[in-house]
């Protein structure tokens, strides 16, 4: 099989000549791994070679080719081409043939990434970067390295729905522990830019209590994030992370993020003249953590988490009474509030204008509707689907020879059928 | 041989005899499987007759009512068309200290019909009783059947061409159960639907059956709605009977329409609903927690000493 691949043009031969059916594919794949350095050596010249190459037929060829010719640093003129390639190679590659290389793929892609944000256009590498991650993905359960890289861009260029459309697929396998982290930062991120305030929630929540062995920078931030979206949100948080947390994590990450832990308390007195003072006198801090806007939003909920206190204690009130109590400046003010909540669904009111009385409601859901009886069921629905997964993962579990020692193990002290009169304790 | 008995018996069958006969012919059928190889030849049936299981039957004959207890099993040696005689006597003397009032009332077997060579084996029982029945099982599942696969025959002699021959005659049975027997029969009967699906339980059972009848009825309406699509496309003749037949049946429904129905007949649904929905929630949990106690098992660097117990 030792071939005597001493020319680049023999490799394109044989690629073009060899990428037909699957057992094609995993010889030249042999052949290839092995004119690995060849390539790499003529990576200068490779360029030309691309041309002669079909990406959507030849791959595997294309995609070890391309792997070389990028490896060199390249100056910014050239990066407009290559961005144009790479995109074209991406859209057109076929995805069992990658398949067979993914750490090159995974590569060319990072180069890519790399060269649009050399060229300042993040919007260009959105679209590639998402069917690169289609074609990569074993199944839309698993993580790839390529997804951190995605959301990142989509950040940068602003296109948050694109990014929420990969989030909607609930990850069940994780490769590498770095891209998990970054992938739930970036992705709380970009919930908190669509204002889906619950999944960044659950995302912040998965960084925040990973198991890691030492403290990292993705979970510092991520934990003042999570502070943050959970008084949005949530209108309280607990400073104890869930026992599930690691224990790096539960003793160092506070100790990183005490000037949100103080503002936590000051939230919880309910005073909004403190809290803005609070926030006025360490504003720098928030502008170098990048989490100014949301602590102004963490100011603005502050009245919604007043209004909604006081439904609980009154049946009607005027408008000027809500102004004063919530310290707002006029009853405008306060109606708008109102209004603005009740369009929103955090609160049941109606108001009356005439004299300026709102009334609080209970929540109106009957269940009684067609729209209700959907939703439960699609709630069914997913959860059959995850019970399925969980009864799958629980016999993997069984068959698991570390499970099965441990488990082998502690049985036999308790065995029924050992018993006899002198219980097996006080043998020892 | 067929018609009916004249002796003016009534028999009774208890179910046990009943079970016993088919357990017997189940365990000798799947063990003459499993002992010869499968080398069907032709598509995987097996070609080999069926195998024939025989025995005696015990119970009580007070007056005209023979009542059928009990039965076991006896072998049967084809080449002499005899059945084994030493422990047919040994088990009824065994049978004998158990039950006193019970006698050999005469023999079963398997089959679709019963056959000449039967009637030796009959005539050999003779001696121990001297009108003994023949109870015959067709192993064959028939669905459509309704009736119990179990024919009970009596030997009388008729004179055919001349000659007077022992013949069977069929003898109608009815089945008489003690308490114990029919707990037992009710609780698998209810288990198990009668069309043998694979539904476990009752409620499976329960809902099977109604969503057979309400298949069959869509599929009734659907039949009617294709005709009258037909009949009004043109290609059938208008029968204006048929429509009004149609007409009034359509005027009956819906049995009730108003408002108050509706948010009653939805909120039951609803409820429904999130009782499964929180069924299903406990489910998933208790499942979760199976496995998060595997996974802590198996992956926990320090056991508690003595806390764990070995029922998760």
């Amino acid at each position: 099989m030792n071939l005597n691949m001493n020319s680049v043009e023999s490799v394109v031969a044989q690629i073009q000549g060899l990428s037909s059916s699957a057992d094609d594919v995993t010889h030249l794949h042999g052949l290839l791994k092995q004119s690995e350095e060849l390539l790499q050596s003529e990576s200068t010249r490779l360029a030309p070679f691309l041309a002669e190459l079909d990406p959507s037929k030849h791959s595997l060829g294309y995609l070890y080719i391309l792997e070389a010719c990028t490896a060199a640093p390249n100056a910014k003129e050239q990066a407009n081409e290559l961005v144009l390639s790479i995109a074209r190679f991406l859209n057109d590659c076929a995805a069992e043939q990658i398949r067979l290389a993914p750490d090159k793929f995974v590569s060319v892609c990072k180069r890519f990434k790399d060269q649009v944000m050399l060229l300042e256009t993040p919007m260009r590498g959105v679209a590639p970067l998402l069917t690169a991650i289609r074609k990569l993905q074993p199944s839309s359960e698993h993580l790839t390295s390529l997804h951190p890289d995605f959301l990142l861009l989509c950040l940068l260029a602003k296109c948050y729905k694109t990014g929420l459309c990969v989030l909607e697929h609930d990850i069940f396998e994780v490769d590498q522990p770095r891209d998990f982290f970054l992938y739930c930062y970036y992705g709380g991120m970009i919930c908190i830019g669509q204002k889906r305030y619950r999944k960044a929630l659950e995302l912040l929540h998965n960084v925040v209590t990973a198991p890691m062995s030492t403290i990292n920078a993705i979970a510092v931030e991520a934990y003042k994030k999570y502070i943050l979206i959970s008084l949005i949100h949530l209108g309280q948080f607990s400073t104890s992370l869930p026992k599930y947390a690691s224990s790096v994590a539960q003793r160092n990450l506070k100790n990183f993020s005490q000037p949100y832990i103080e503002l936590v308390t000051c939230y919880v007195n309910g005073k909004i003249s403190e809290l803005e003072a609070y926030v006025q006198a360490n504003r720098e801090i928030f502008e170098i953590d990048r989490n100014l806007g949301l602590v102004k939003q963490v100011v603005s909920s502050m009245y919604k988490r007043n209004i909604q206190r006081l439904t609980q204690t009154y049946l009607t009130l005027s408008l000027q009474d809500i102004a004063n109590t919530v310290q707002l400046n006029s009853p405008k003010e306060a109606e708008m509030h109102v209004l603005q909540m009740i369009q929103d669904g955090e609160i049941y009111a109606t108001i009356n204008q005439k004299d300026g009385m709102v009334r609080f409601l209970e929540d109106p859901e009957q269940y009684k509707t067609c729209e209700m009886i959907e939703r439960i069921d699609s709630s069914i629905q997913r959860i059959m689907a995850l019970s399925k997964k969980l009864t799958a993962m629980d016999e993997h579990m069984s068959c698991d020879s570390q499970y099965l020692a441990k488990a082998g193990r502690e049985r036999q002290r308790f065995d029924f059928d050992d018993f006899d009169t002198v219980p097996q304790k006080f043998n020892i | 041989m067929a018609s009916s008995s004249s002796s003016g018996l009534t028999f009774k069958l208890h179910p046990l005899v009943i079970l016993n006969i088919s357990d017997h012919y189940t365990r000798v059928k799947s063990q003459s499987q499993s002992q010869s190889p499968p080398s069907a030849v032709n598509g995987g049936e097996t070609t080999s007759p069926p195998p024939r299981v025989f025995g005696c039957v015990i119970g009580v004959q007070s007056g005209r009512t023979v009542e059928i207890f009990n039965s076991f099993e006896l072998l049967y040696y084809p080449s002499t068309n005899s059945l084994d005689r030493s422990f047919l006597e040994k088990k009824q003397e065994l049978y004998k200290k158990v039950f006193p009032n019970f006698y050999i009332l005469g023999w079963y077997s398997t089959g679709s019909e019963a056959e000449e060579s039967d009637m030796h084996i009959h005539k050999a029982l003779m001696d121990i009783n001297e009108s003994p029945i023949y109870v015959l099982l067709s192993p064959s599942i028939n669905h459509a059947q309704k009736d119990l696969p179990v024919t009970i025959y009596e030997s009388e002699l008729h004179v055919i061409d001349g000659i007077p021959q022992l013949i069977f005659v069929r003898s109608s049975y009815t089945i008489e159960t003690v308490e114990a027997e029919r707990i037992s029969v009710d609780h698998v009967a209810h288990l198990k639907p009668s069309d043998g699906g694979s539904a476990a339980t009752q409620l499976a059972a329960h809902l099977t059956g109604i969503h057979s009848a309400i298949k069959m009825l869509n599929s009734r309406i659907r039949v009617l709605h294709h005709y009258l699509l037909a009949m009004q496309k043109g290609d059938i003749p208008c029968e204006n009977s048929l429509l009004r037949q149609v007409s009034s049946l359509l005027r009956r429904l819906p049995a009730i329409e108003s408002e108050k129905f509706q948010d009653d007949f939805l909120t039951e649904y609803n409820d429904t609903l999130l009782i499964s929905y929180l069924a299903m929630l406990t489910n998933c949990s208790s499942s979760m927690n199976e496995l998060v106690d595997k996974f802590s098992t198996a992956f926990e660097k320090h056991i508690i000493r003595g806390g764990r117990t070995a029922f998760f």
